[in-house]
């Protein structure tokens, strides 16, 4: 018992203020875009080596609802069309805003109403629906002393009756289709989803499948994709407390 | 190699179904053991069963195949008790029933599914028996009551529906139905044996990511005649190691909170993360994605100094060594952890459990021995085996397994010459219609990918093996006889993959 205190009182304080910063190399974190990638042909060589058809070598557009962040196309260019940056911070929003090279979309925020509603406590009900686990663990990592979600007034929940929103990972597997709609019709409205992961926007990976839905729009109303294979736990954080209409950079401890 | 072997099919005629029978029954003694039986239709309507097994002698895999009616097979599981859930699988994927098979329920479909639909099986091929619905157990007696769980869980966790037949608080029986995850990823790998593949094993069970993509790589390197450099090779088993370190790490955080032990939930919870933050600067994913390639390992691996690394694994040793010494030491840890969850050995032996459940109970398995990739060839971590095979002993097996991988990794990591400085001489693929098959010790236990290819080396079937597959009935046998409120922490001492299980 005393060492257990002890110990406690040795760590001290290790929850990560925010803004944390960029992460180190060589993490995958945001694609730029570099202007090599709009002309000549490299956009093309940068498509012919993805895997999930994230890349439209016509539109020189990257989407980061089917990238998995594997790094193949910076490798194929050698980094002159799209490089990864070491910033845990991603677009996120609707299904198009995660489409890079393009259009340039404002920050998606919740309506005003919602945030005044949501906006200081937010509670979810996870469902894992056909992913490989990897953003459930990412959301689990949130509860930790690092990221303390706590702290932001935001919480996990065992039952949708006290949720007021679902956050979903997986590309939606036939057979979770039901228990996913049920979860969903289960929580009071107003009620948002937040869809996290390549495969929860799109299918990722495992887009074309016979026994999966190809992403969480085909089934319930998403109101935020946050990108990633899976996500940082800092990416989640900056989606959610964005759509929140929350800036980590003015109040970084609450 | 000794974790890689590749089979000519055409040098090996099917058996006859008495000498697969005998072969299947080989398999289940010492620490021989079935590593994966699946189908292939290898022409249209035609069915072969492949059956791979090893594991008394280092470095020996076995094969036998048979031919199958389009219809069905009589059951192996009498002979073999570890094929009972590969043949349900065969059943639903497939759709060859394993006749007198003791327990036929829908293993990867449900309901909303076509009762026609055999996905891995040919259009043209003549449609079997419609499948049956899903039957639980019925448990009668008096005052016996059914608690249902799931497929939605309380925690942040996969899906799965559990049923628990109780006599009052104690558990009589539990059935454990999965397939909520299935996702169809073995049908996603046929074809060119590409980088798209090695994406693919990354999201087989999102923990496991270096234990799955490296058996991957390795397999698609002997289709493609491109091996790994040794350099290359050591990086893979570093990343391993701290794959198992962190989930082990991740495990006791979890039994902490499921006993209420605050103190272990937290500092455990945060030693995870330090340890995914080395795979992070290893490989610039926080699971080790991207760390491998086919002949080798990605450009920007590894992201961080030799030095730096066996630094921090040292000061990543001393918490870990000292919370968990806390931990075990703990009064309250130690009532509710001793004796609980209890898997016998004979029980581990009969359904050929693997991985550090079945080292926890007494079963001398691991494939850093029984099939030691390069780097474990000579001199692989020192063995761990307790034989209590209770919560206790899982989560001891554990805290040991960490401690032989900090002794280990800095010998490998000292004198590491950087990647590719060794040119390794590409051999010519093997030619013709072969099976090849991979093994790699995971942190939860061996994986096995097995993959057959074509005369033009292009995949025809591929066939995954997590462990989780093999060792979820052991879960099922632990907690019988306990507490319905001891049942959170029996399931996250074995913590099975439901992705891996489902595919």
């Amino acid at each position: 018992m005393l060492e257990s205190i002890r110990k406690r009182a040795r760590t001290g304080k290790v929850t990560l203020d925010l803004p944390a910063g960029d992460l180190p190399t060589p993490f995958r974190g945001m694609p730029v875009i570099a202007d090599a990638f709009r002309s000549a042909n490299v956009a093309e060589e940068c498509s012919r080596v993805c895997a999930t058809e994230a890349i439209d070598p016509e539109k020189k557009t990257i989407d980061l609802g089917r990238c998995v962040f594997c790094g193949l196309c910076e490798e194929a260019c050698d980094g002159e069309g799209i490089r990864f940056s070491q910033d845990p911070r991603l677009p996120c929003g609707k299904r198009e805003h995660l489409v890079l090279g393009g259009r340039e979309f404002p920050t998606v925020k919740a309506a005003p109403d919602l945030r005044s509603l949501l906006g200081r406590s937010l509670h979810l009900r996870e469902v894992s629906a056909g992913g490989c686990n990897g953003c459930d663990l990412e959301a689990q990592a949130l509860g930790n002393p690092i990221f303390d979600l706590q702290r932001f007034g935001i919480d996990f929940v065992a039952s949708p009756r006290h949720a007021d929103g679902l956050l979903v990972t997986g590309p939606v597997s036939k057979n979770m289709r039901e228990a996913l709609v049920k979860t969903y019709e289960a929580i009071a409205e107003p009620r948002i989803v937040i869809a996290i992961g390549a495969c929860a926007a799109s299918g990722g990976i495992f887009r074309g499948s016979y026994a999966v839905e190809n992403g969480v729009g085909a089934v319930l109303p998403v109101a935020l994709f946050i990108p990633g294979c899976p996500p940082h736990p800092l990416t989640l954080l900056y989606g959610i407390l964005g759509f929140l209409g929350r800036s980590p950079e003015k109040n970084p401890r609450r | 190699m000794h974790c890689v072997h590749t089979f000519e099919l055409g040098k090996s005629a099917p058996r006859t179904e008495e000498a697969f029978r005998a072969f299947l029954r080989e398999t289940s003694g010492g620490n021989n053991r079935l590593l994966a039986l699946f189908a292939e239709e290898y022409s249209s309507g035609r069915f072969l069963l492949h059956a791979v097994a090893g594991g008394s002698v280092p470095g020996r895999f076995v094969h036998a195949c048979v031919e199958t009616s389009p219809r069905s097979f009589r059951t192996f599981t009498d002979v073999c008790p570890g094929a009972h859930l590969f043949e349900r699988e065969i059943y639903d994927l497939f759709g060859l029933v394993p006749e007198g098979h003791p327990e036929l329920n829908p293993l990867r479909f449900h309901e909303g599914w076509p009762k026609r639909s055999f996905p891995l099986r040919s259009v043209g091929a003549p449609a079997p028996d419609a499948r049956r619905g899903y039957r639980f157990l019925q448990v009668r007696g008096e005052g016996i009551h059914e608690v249902a769980v799931g497929p939605v869980h309380a925690g942040v966790i996969e899906p799965g529906h559990f049923r628990f037949s109780c006599a009052g608080e104690t558990i009589q029986n539990l059935e454990i139905r999965l397939g909520y995850q299935h996702k169809g990823i073995e049908s996603l790998f046929p074809g060119s044996p590409g980088m798209g593949r090695i994406l693919l094993s990354e999201s087989i069970s999102g923990d496991t990511a270096v234990g799955h993509s490296t058996a991957c790589a390795r397999l698609l390197e002997a289709i493609t005649g491109n091996p790994a450099d040794p350099s290359a090779e050591r990086w893979r088993a570093v990343a391993l190691e701290i794959e198992r370190i962190s989930n082990h790490c991740g495990d006791l955080g979890g039994l902490s909170t499921d006993i209420g032990y605050l103190f272990g939930a937290a500092h455990f919870g945060r030693l995870r993360g330090a340890a995914l933050n080395l795979l992070l600067k290893i490989t610039g994913n926080r699971f080790g994605r991207g760390l491998n390639r086919i002949g080798g390992i990605g450009p920007r691996v590894p992201g961080i100094a030799q030095e730096e690394l066996i630094a921090a694994l040292g000061s990543l040793r001393a918490e870990v060594e000292s919370v968990g010494a806390t931990m075990l030491d703990a009064p309250s840890v130690v009532a509710r952890m001793e004796g609980t969850g209890r898997l016998l050995s004979r029980t581990a032996a009969t359904l050929q459990f693997v991985g550090m459940a079945a080292r926890a109970s007494g079963r001398d398995v691991d494939a850093r021995r029984d099939f030691p990739s390069p780097a474990y060839v000579e001199a692989p971590p020192a063995k761990v085996l307790l034989d209590a095979g209770d919560v206790m002993a899982r989560a001891g097996v554990r805290v040991m397994e960490m401690r032989a991988s900090f002794d280990w990794l800095p010998g490998v990591l000292t004198g590491a010459i950087p990647p590719g400085t060794i040119a390794t001489e590409g051999n010519a693929p093997a030619a013709g219609r072969r099976l090849i098959v991979s093994v790699e010790e995971g942190w939860r236990g061996e994986i096995v990918h097995a993959a057959i290819v074509d005369d033009e080396s292009r995949i025809t079937r591929f066939k995954v093996v997590d462990p989780s597959f093999r060792n979820w009935p052991g879960l099922l046998f632990a907690v019988q006889k306990n507490v319905i409120s001891d049942f959170p922490v029996c399931n996250k001492s074995f913590n099975l993959s439901y992705s891996g299980a489902d595919l």
